[in-house]
C-alpha cells in the first residue's frame, strides 16, 4: 500500500510539473484493471502496478501516433525498461522523448518471471529485490540439456502443442517488424492450424536472439504452455558468456552479432585461425592437395 | 544437403574444383550467394525444415571478406545458431561453416567429403521433424 501511495505522488508530481504531458500506465476503474493514459493530476489516484503488464509496446504505439513534442512518461519495470531501449538501439522510439518512472518489482513476481533483473537501473517506486538465477530451476536445465543424435523427440512434443496463434509474436514488445517474416507464406506454411515446430519456432527465437530482455510476455501469454522463455534464456546466456553482451541494459552497446572479431577480443589484428566448422578453432595442418 | 557459396571465393573455388576435374560427390546443390554473410539463419533452418539434410556455407578467410568484416557476423551469427540446434535436438553438424580462397578447390572437395561423411551417420532430417502424432492427424 505504501508503494502505491508512493506511484501517486510521483504521477501528480509529474503532471502537477507539467514534466511529462501523460502518463502511461496501469489503471483501475470500475474494478476492472488495464493500461490507460493519465492525462490531469486528479487521474493519478487511479494508478495501481500490479500485475504485470508490459507497457513497452503500447508506449511505442501511442508515442509513434502521437504528435510531434509530445512527452511520454511511463511507468516502467525492469523488462520495460531494457525492452525501450532495446527498441530505441533499433529506431524504433526516441528515448528522450520518453520519461521512465522505474518500479521495481515485487518479490513473487521475480520468482514467477525467473527474472534476474527485477529491476530497472533508477528505481522510483518499491524497492529492488535480488534478481533469480534461471539456470538453478531443474526442469530448465532438463529442458536444455544437448540432446543426441536421434533426439528432438522432447522439443517435438512440446512444439507440436502450438496453434500457431501468433500469441508470442504479439505479446514480444521487440516483435515491430512490418512485415513479419512469421506471416509471409514463403517462410511458414499459411494452411497448416500446426506449423511446422521446428521452422516457427526456431525463426521466431533467432530473431529475438540478440534482443529479448526476458520478459517472459510470450510464455505468459502461450496458450499451449510451450517454455518458450528457456530457449530465449539460452540465447542470452550463450551470447553472455561469449561475446560478454546483455540486450537492454544499455543504448550504446550494440549488438556483438552486428560487429566483428577483431574489435572484440581486443586484440589487434588477431583473427581466430580457424578454416571450417569442422575443425573448430584449429588451423588444419593436412592440406587438400596431399591427398590426391 | 544444401551448399551456399559466397561468389568472390567459395563459389570459384568450387568452380575451380569442377575446371581441375576432381571428383565430387553429387549429392549437393550449390547456390552462389553475394557474401557468406547474406545466408540468413531463417534460411538455413527454412531448408532444414523442408528436408534438407545438411547445410554448408563457404566464404572467404576471416579478413579477406569483400564486404568490410561481413563473415565475421556469419561465424557468430552461425555460431550462435549451431548452439540453439543443440538444445532443440537438431545435429550441430548439420550447419558446416568454412572459409577458404578461390585458389583452394581442394580444400572444397575436402570440406565437401568431410561433411557428407558426416550426415550420413545422422539420421534423415524429415523424420526427425514431423513427429508421428502430427503425420496421422493429418491422414
Amino acid at each position: 500500500m505504501k508503494i502505491l501511495i508512493q506511484a501517486h505522488e510521483i504521477a501528480k508530481q509529474i503532471l502537477d510539473k507539467r514534466q511529462a504531458d501523460a502518463i502511461l500506465g496501469l489503471m483501475e476503474k470500475n474494478g476492472s484493471v488495464g493500461p490507460g493514459l493519465l492525462r490531469s493530476p486528479q487521474d493519478a489516484e487511479d494508478l495501481v502496478l500490479e500485475p504485470k503488464i508490459l507497457l513497452s509496446k503500447i508506449g511505442l504505439r501511442i508515442l509513434k501516433a502521437a504528435p510531434a513534442g509530445f512527452r511520454l512518461a511511463i511507468m516502467c519495470r525492469g523488462c520495460d525498461e531494457r525492452a525501450l531501449r532495446e527498441l530505441a538501439k533499433m529506431n524504433q522510439l526516441d528515448l528522450s522523448a520518453v520519461r521512465l518512472v522505474g518500479v521495481a518489482c515485487r518479490e513473487f513476481q521475480a520468482a514467477r518471471c525467473v527474472c534476474q533483473r527485477p529491476y530497472p537501473t533508477h528505481t522510483d517506486v518499491g524497492e529492488n529485490v535480488p534478481g533469480i538465477d534461471p539456470f538453478a530451476d531443474e526442469k530448465m536445465l532438463e529442458l536444455l540439456q544437448k540432446e543426441d543424435i536421434t533426439g528432438m523427440k522432447r522439443w517435438a512434443s512440446i512444439l507440436q502443442k502450438c496453434i500457431k496463434c501468433y500469441g508470442c509474436r504479439n505479446a514480444c514488445p521487440l516483435c515491430v517488424c512490418d512485415p513479419c517474416r512469421l506471416a509471409d507464406s514463403a517462410w511458414i506454411l499459411p494452411i497448416d492450424i500446426s506449423p511446422e515446430p521446428m521452422a516457427f519456432h526456431l525463426i521466431r527465437a533467432f530473431h529475438l536472439a540478440d534482443r529479448c530482455v526476458a520478459c517472459g510476455a510470450c510464455q505468459e501469454t502461450c496458450p499451449a504452455d510451450i517454455p518458450l522463455l528457456a530457449i530465449q534464456l539460452f540465447l542470452r546466456k550463450v551470447l553472455k558468456e561469449r561475446h560478454g553482451y546483455e540486450p537492454g541494459l544499455d543504448t550504446e552497446h550494440r549488438s556483438p552479432l552486428l560487429g566483428d572479431l577483431i574489435k572484440e577480443s581486443g586484440k589487434d589484428d588477431e583473427l581466430p585461425a580457424w578454416e571450417s566448422s569442422l575443425s573448430p578453432k584449429q588451423p588444419l595442418v593436412a592440406r587438400g592437395e596431399e591427398k590426391i | 544437403m544444401l551448399v551456399f557459396a559466397c561468389k568472390w571465393c567459395g563459389f570459384i573455388g568450387a568452380d575451380g574444383a569442377g575446371r581441375k576435374r576432381i571428383p565430387l560427390t553429387p549429392h549437393f546443390r550449390l547456390i552462389p550467394v553475394e557474401c557468406a554473410a547474406s545466408v540468413e539463419p531463417d534460411v538455413i533452418i527454412r531448408a532444414l525444415a523442408d528436408g534438407i539434410d545438411g547445410i554448408a556455407i563457404f566464404g572467404c578467410h576471416l579478413g579477406g571478406c569483400r564486404y568490410n568484416q561481413a563473415n565475421h557476423m556469419a561465424v557468430k551469427r552461425n555460431e550462435l545458431l549451431q548452439d540453439l540446434f543443440d538444445i532443440i535436438g537438431v545435429d550441430r553438424r548439420r550447419l558446416m561453416v568454412s572459409w577458404g580462397t578461390a585458389h583452394e578447390p581442394f580444400q572444397f572437395e575436402r570440406d565437401i567429403y568431410r561433411f557428407q561423411q558426416i550426415l550420413e551417420k545422422l539420421p534423415p532430417m524429415d523424420h526427425l521433424l514431423k513427429p508421428p502424432t502430427f503425420q496421422t492427424n493429418r491422414l
